[in-house]
């Protein structure tokens, strides 16, 4: 087990080496550069080639990439080139907002998307599941930037319940009630897409498992109907499941970058986007390094979440 | 049964919070003003877009400004000004006892040293930042010299009549020089200066504060504290507005307009902005170096219904690069008039009666675009009208910028604030000759010797009003003869709660929160 886990977090390097090369490329090869969009249409000649020298930017992309190599080996991300700050810190404070937000949001789609399809299995064809087939399509084809102005506008405009947009007030609150009241709209239109996946999954896994002969044993020795579904059934159900989860975990890390931008939350996603519009490569470079390793580090969590549910799984 | 129990507590809980906490007004004395984008940072002088602007601008403060509603040049921090007679040396007189927020005093010496930081690559503190504009704002001062402490001089290469304008900028605020060696590179997140407001706290992503500055020399603030956030969703700034929890928002999107005009809960501002949005031409280009074809298309296009029906109001005519009723423009000038028969006419005699084909690249947005690719699908089809058929290429932003480097646009949208009124500001660089792209930003490749004349004759004096006589010559030149399609000066638009009173909206895109006051 220990074996493994060093061999999967080694396997790391070689994974962000390849993510951040293809990115600083991409990057690089876009048209446009940091000092073309800082100068806008008033740029001239003279200042553009002042600016660019100023910034590194005239030195063969190799250079490049090989001294912002060398910072990061040392811990340091550079300082982005359009706010003057330390990278690093930058992303790590932001990227904090944007685990609050995916977090919940995978809260909210695992446990709702679960229960739906639990209940859905358990009475096949029933109002219920129909009811939630078609909320399951709807959920699954709308997109992200959409249903969050339309939750705005209903719950913030018309009721007035809920804030429209951020993730604190911009004066007094702070504690965590004012976090929770900001974090429903953004977390549900950040879930709606993935409860809908993980609840007919869960559905059509559950329905296989109960019609299993180890569940008619169970019913037959008389236990009672929801440990059958809950012990016997969900527990077996759950490896699908939590690949499935695990995906959509990744999922939301990059649909976050949407949603954010709707709601104003202040995350890595919104960064992120202020990054590339700018051109600002060492931002954007440090963001997308944040994003990879811990889309990396769920892929793991969930293949050690695999052993941990059947015991008949093991790493060796 | 359960998962029903469930969801009902979770919207309890929901409702419940939501009661807990409603959108609260606001204390008494605080503004809170929503924002399109995050400012980058707060140095004047080391930014280039708006919301930084409108944020840093509050902090410092340039030695000659513009009075409210207008972009005449007016003392700032400098009581008066005297200029020699061949235009190279101008000489500021500085208001006495004015501290910078830190508690220094404002001199001749800081004067200095804000303007060699950024032009003097040997100066100590020149490589704690970038200052993208410095060479076009202040690459013909020779020297900055301290006379003594309340006298400042700058000695300049060649006459220049426009500098005046150019000390309005923000890259010519003063800053407080003990701040800028305290805070090396980090100054430009915390900067000070001697303005309305000081700066307080700045949670990423979340709000910049500011509070104000209770020893402001011009007049006592009226509000206590600034919270500035930034939305780039339209709705959710909207909607932040419409529930009192925004009290002012900037850039109204046309289509909100008539829904905000029509609230009574909040106040809409309209004020035409220093800028103006053209339909660029490559005047190099075949069949567009005949001055008829140019003609032809700006008799083509319908503006009237651009500004009305995309915009919705939120433009006003071009009648070329100059804003109307300002002290340079030629009161005479007519916009070209839609008039499709007579482009028909005009196209026939320069020898295409049947039109022709073309591209024309348009941004997908950027700084002072408007609504770019909606404006140039309207100019595509009252083209298509004339014979002239255009494909339309819609690029990013930082693309399209490096694209029009390569001289090989026919037709292309582009805008330009000058952020004042000095004709040479808009003019010069780009329309003269010598403004080229990729020297310049006369990316229309425009060359007319008179126009050319005109312009370096209007930059020798000093006087205004012989200035003024020259850049309406130099107008006229442009209607004859026009370097692009001329579309419209921007209506900036700003909507605010009933609670703040006096907000008016700046010609130069300022926003001056410092002359409101809270009900």
């Amino acid at each position: 087990m220990r074996r493994y886990l060093v061999r999967r977090l080694l396997l790391l390097v070689p994974v962000l080496l390849g993510v951040s090369i293809i990115i600083f490329m991409v990057l690089h090869l876009a048209p446009g550069d940091p000092a073309e969009i800082m100068l806008g249409s008033q740029a001239t000649h003279a200042d553009l080639a002042r600016l660019r020298a100023d910034l590194g930017l005239t030195e063969p992309l190799y250079v490049q990439y090989v001294r912002w190599l060398g910072l990061v080996v040392r811990g340091d991300l550079g300082r982005s080139i359009w706010m003057k700050r330390p990278v690093l810190a930058e992303v790590l404070g932001r990227f904090q907002a944007t685990l609050v937000l995916t977090g919940a949001a995978l809260l909210l789609s695992t446990v709702g998307g679960v229960a739906l399809g639990v209940a859905s299995a358990t009475r096949p064809n029933s109002l219920l599941d129909r009811l939630s087939a078609v909320a399951s399509l709807f959920g699954a084809s709308m997109p992200v930037f959409w249903l969050g102005i339309v939750l705005m506008v209903v719950f913030a405009l018309w009721l007035g319940w809920l804030p429209a947009s951020g993730m604190f007030s911009p004066y007094g609150g702070g504690d965590l009630g004012d976090l929770l009241v900001h974090l429903v709209l953004p977390a549900v239109t950040l879930a709606a897409a993935s409860v809908t996946i993980i609840a007919r999954l869960t559905r059509s896994t559950m329905l296989e498992t109960l019609g299993q002969d180890y569940i008619r044993t169970a019913r037959a020795k008389g236990v009672v109907e929801r440990a059958v579904v809950l012990r016997h059934g969900l527990k077996n159900a759950l490896i699908p499941i939590v690949t499935v989860v695990g995906v959509q975990a990744g999922y939301l890390l990059g649909g976050a970058v949407l949603t954010e931008t709707v709601f104003a939350w202040p995350g890595v996603g919104t960064l992120m986007v202020q990054g590339i519009l700018a051109r600002d490569f060492p931002l954007v470079q440090g963001c997308v390094l944040v994003v990879a390793l811990s889309f990396v580090l769920i892929n793991l969590a969930v293949d050690l979440l695999y052993a941990w549910l059947d015991p008949r799984i093991r790493y060796e | 049964m359960r998962v029903a129990s469930a969801w009902l507590a979770v919207a309890a809980v929901i409702s419940a919070a939501g009661v807990a906490s409603p959108a609260a007004a606001q204390p008494a004395g605080t503004l809170v003003v929503g924002l399109v984008a995050e400012p980058v940072n707060l140095d004047p002088a080391q930014v280039t877009d708006l919301n930084s602007n409108r944020v840093g601008r509050r902090i410092v403060e340039t030695l000659v400004t513009f009075p409210e509603e207008s972009t005449q040049v007016v003392p700032g921090l400098a009581e008066s000004w005297t200029v020699s007679k061949d235009g190279l040396r101008y000489t500021f007189k500085l208001r006495k006892g004015i501290t910078f927020h830190d508690g220094t005093a404002f001199t001749a010496e800081a004067v200095k040293f804000s303007i060699e930081r950024q032009i003097d690559p040997d100066h100590p503190f020149s490589k704690l930042g970038k200052y993208p504009f410095a060479n076009y704002n202040f690459g013909n001062v020779k020297a900055v010299e301290v006379v003594d402490p309340s006298t400042v001089e700058f000695v300049l290469k060649e006459p220049r009549a426009s500098f005046l304008a150019v000390l309005t900028a923000g890259a010519a605020s003063v800053v407080s020089p003990t701040a800028v060696k305290k805070f090396g590179a980090d100054y430009a997140l915390q900067p000070v200066g001697t303005g309305p407001f000081k700066y307080v706290s700045w949670d990423r992503g979340q709000r910049v504060v500011l509070e104000k500055n209770a020893r402001y020399w011009r007049y006592p603030v009226k509000i206590d504290r600034v919270v500035y956030r930034p939305i780039v969703e339209d709705q959710a700034r909207l909607t932040e507005l419409l529930t009192g929890s925004l009290d002012v928002i900037v850039g109204v999107p046309p289509d909100f307009v008539g829904q905000l005009e029509a609230n009574a809960r909040v106040t809409l501002l309209k004020q035409v902005g220093a800028h103006v949005w053209y339909l660029g031409i490559n005047n190099q280009k075949k069949p567009f170096d005949d001055k008829r074809v140019r003609q032809a298309l700006n008799y083509a296009v319908n503006k009237d219904a651009i500004v009305r029906d995309v915009l919705k109001g939120t433009g006003s005519l071009s009648r070329g690069p100059v804003l109307p009723a300002t002290w340079g423009a030629e009161p005479m000038l007519k916009p070209y008039p839609f008039d499709p028969e007579r482009a028909r006419k005009l196209l026939a005699e320069a020898g295409y009666p049947n039109g022709f084909s073309t591209s024309l690249w348009v941004p997908e947005s950027g700084s002072g675009m408007q609504s770019p690719v909606a404006m140039s699908t309207v100019i595509q089809s009252n083209l298509k009208a004339v014979g002239v058929t255009v494909a339309l290429q819609t690029m990013e932003w930082g693309a399209y910028l490096a694209k029009l480097r390569t001289k090989e646009q026919e037709l292309f949208a582009l805008s330009w604030m000058a952020g004042n009124e000095d004709p040479d500001m808009v003019m010069y660089p780009l329309l003269h000759s010598s403004q080229w792209t990729p020297t310049g930003p006369n990316r229309a490749l425009y060359k007319n010797a008179r126009f050319d004349e005109v312009l370096h004759q209007a930059r020798l004096t000093t006087d205004q009003g012989k200035r003024a006589e020259f850049y309406r010559e130099a107008q006229r030149i442009l209607v004859d003869d026009p370097p692009w399609i001329f579309i419209d000066h921007e209506i900036q638009t700003a909507a605010h709660a009933k609670r703040v009173q006096g907000l008016k909206l700046h010609p130069s895109f300022d926003l001056r929160v410092e002359t409101i006051s809270l009900k």
